[in-house]
C-alpha cells in the first residue's frame, strides 16, 4: 500500500506533465488544472490503498478517463446551451484551431523578457506545444504517455483501452507528424 | 537486401526515437517553467487529493467503524490505535464467528434431545397402553405374536 508520502511524491513529480497533457487535450489551463484535481482526488480516493508501483498506471487511466469525461459534460452543456454546434466543432476539430492567436498571447506574457535568445526558446516552445496540441487525439495520448511519461507499449495500450499495434502506429504517426510539421515551421530541436 | 531493409527500418525507429526525445527535453523544459499560479493550484490540489486519501481497504474500514465507533482518524497511519486496531479487528470478527458456531451447536443438540424425548415419550405411551378387546380376536394377530415371539 502507497503511503502518504509516496503518493503525494508521486503527485509530485506527475502533475506538470498531467496539467500539460490535459491542457493540451481541452485547451484551457482552468479546466485542465479542474481535470488533473479530480483525477488526483480519485486515485487518493479509490486507489489510495494500491501499491505504489501500480499507481502510475491507474493515474493515466483516471487522467484519460476524466479528459473524456470533461468531452462529454461540454458536449451536454453545449447542446442545451444551443442548438448550434460551432462550440463542439471549434473544441474538436483541429482546423479552426489558430496557432497565432495562442502565439500571441503568450507573446504577451513575455514583454518584459529582455534576452531575444530566450524569447525565441519560448516562441519555439509555443509553436511545438501548439503543434503537439494538433496532433490527433489518440496519437497525442500515445505519443506523451510513451515518451514523456516513460510508460512501455503495454503499459499504453492498457492505459488507452487498445491494442500494443496501435500504440506504435499512433506513436509513429505522431512522431512523424510532428517532424514534419516543426521541419516546416524551420525549428530545430 | 532483406538486411538493407532491415536496417533502413532499424535507422527509421532509432530516428523517431531520438526526434522524440529531443521532444521530450523540449517539454519538460517547457513543464518547468509554468507560472506559478498553476504551479500553486496543482500543490493545492494534491495536497486536497492525499488529504482523501484511502486509507484502509473497505472491510477493514467497516470493522474498524464497528468496534470503534467515535475513536475518530480510523485507520490513519500516524494513529496512535493503529496497532490495537488490526488486533481489535481480527477479535471483532472472531467472535461473531465464535458464537454463530456454538449457538449452531447448541440449537442441534437441544433439537436432538427434544426428538429423543418425544419418541420416548410415545414409546411409553404405546407400551403402557393395554390392549384393546378387539386385538386378541383378531386371528391375524395373534399370528403375528406367536410369529415374533418365537
Amino acid at each position: 500500500m502507497a503511503t502518504d508520502k509516496e503518493l503525494s511524491d508521486f503527485l509530485e513529480g506527475v502533475e506538470r506533465r498531467a496539467f500539460k497533457q490535459a491542457a493540451y487535450a481541452v485547451r484551457n489551463e482552468e479546466s485542465a488544472l479542474d481535470i488533473v484535481q479530480d483525477a488526483m482526488i480519485k486515485l487518493a480516493e479509490k486507489y489510495g490503498d494500491k501499491p505504489v508501483e501500480e499507481i502510475p498506471l491507474l493515474f493515466q487511466r483516471i487522467l484519460q478517463n476524466t479528459i473524456l469525461d470533461f468531452f462529454r459534460r461540454e458536449k451536454v452543456r453545449s447542446t442545451w446551451v444551443t442548438l448550434f454546434s460551432n462550440i463542439i466543432t471549434r473544441k474538436d476539430g483541429n482546423d479552426d484551431f489558430d496557432i497565432l492567436e495562442n502565439f500571441e498571447s503568450e507573446e504577451g506574457t513575455e514583454a518584459s523578457e529582455s534576452s531575444a535568445d530566450k524569447v525565441e526558446r519560448e516562441q519555439m516552445l509555443a509553436l511545438l506545444d501548439a503543434e503537439i496540441q494538433k496532433l490527433p487525439a489518440r496519437q497525442r495520448e500515445a505519443f506523451l504517455m510513451r515518451y514523456w511519461e516513460d510508460m512501455d507499449v503495454a503499459e499504453t495500450a492498457n492505459a488507452m483501452g487498445c491494442s500494443e499495434g496501435s500504440v506504435k502506429t499512433h506513436c509513429s504517426r505522431a512522431t512523424h507528424a510532428l517532424a514534419k510539421s516543426l521541419k516546416a515551421l524551420g525549428i530545430q530541436l | 537486401m532483406n538486411t538493407d531493409i532491415k536496417q533502413s527500418s532499424l535507422s527509421q525507429a532509432s530516428a523517431e526515437l531520438e526526434f522524440a526525445y529531443k521532444v521530450r527535453r523540449t517539454l519538460d523544459e517547457h513543464v518547468n517553467s509554468l507560472p506559478e499560479s498553476t504551479t500553486n493550484r496543482l500543490a493545492a490540489a494534491r495536497k486536497m487529493a492525499i488529504a482523501r486519501k484511502k486509507p484502509e481497504s473497505a472491510l477493514h474500514v467497516l470493522a474498524g467503524q464497528r468496534r470503534l465507533a467515535g475513536a475518530g482518524a480510523v485507520g490513519h497511519a500516524r494513529n496512535p490505535f493503529n496497532d490495537s486496531l488490526s488486533w481489535l479487528v481480527r477479535v471483532g470478527i472472531a467472535i461473531p464467528l465464535i458464537v454463530l458456531v456454538v449457538g449452531a451447536f447448541g440449537i442441534y443438540q437441544y433439537e436432538e434431545a427434544r426428538r429423543i424425548d418425544e419418541l420416548a415419550e410415545l414409546d411409553a405411551a404405546v407400551l403402557s397402553d393395554e390392549l384393546p378387546l378387539s386385538a386378541f380376536l383378531d386371528h391375524g394377530f395373534d399370528a403375528f405374536l406367536s410369529k415374533h415371539g418365537e
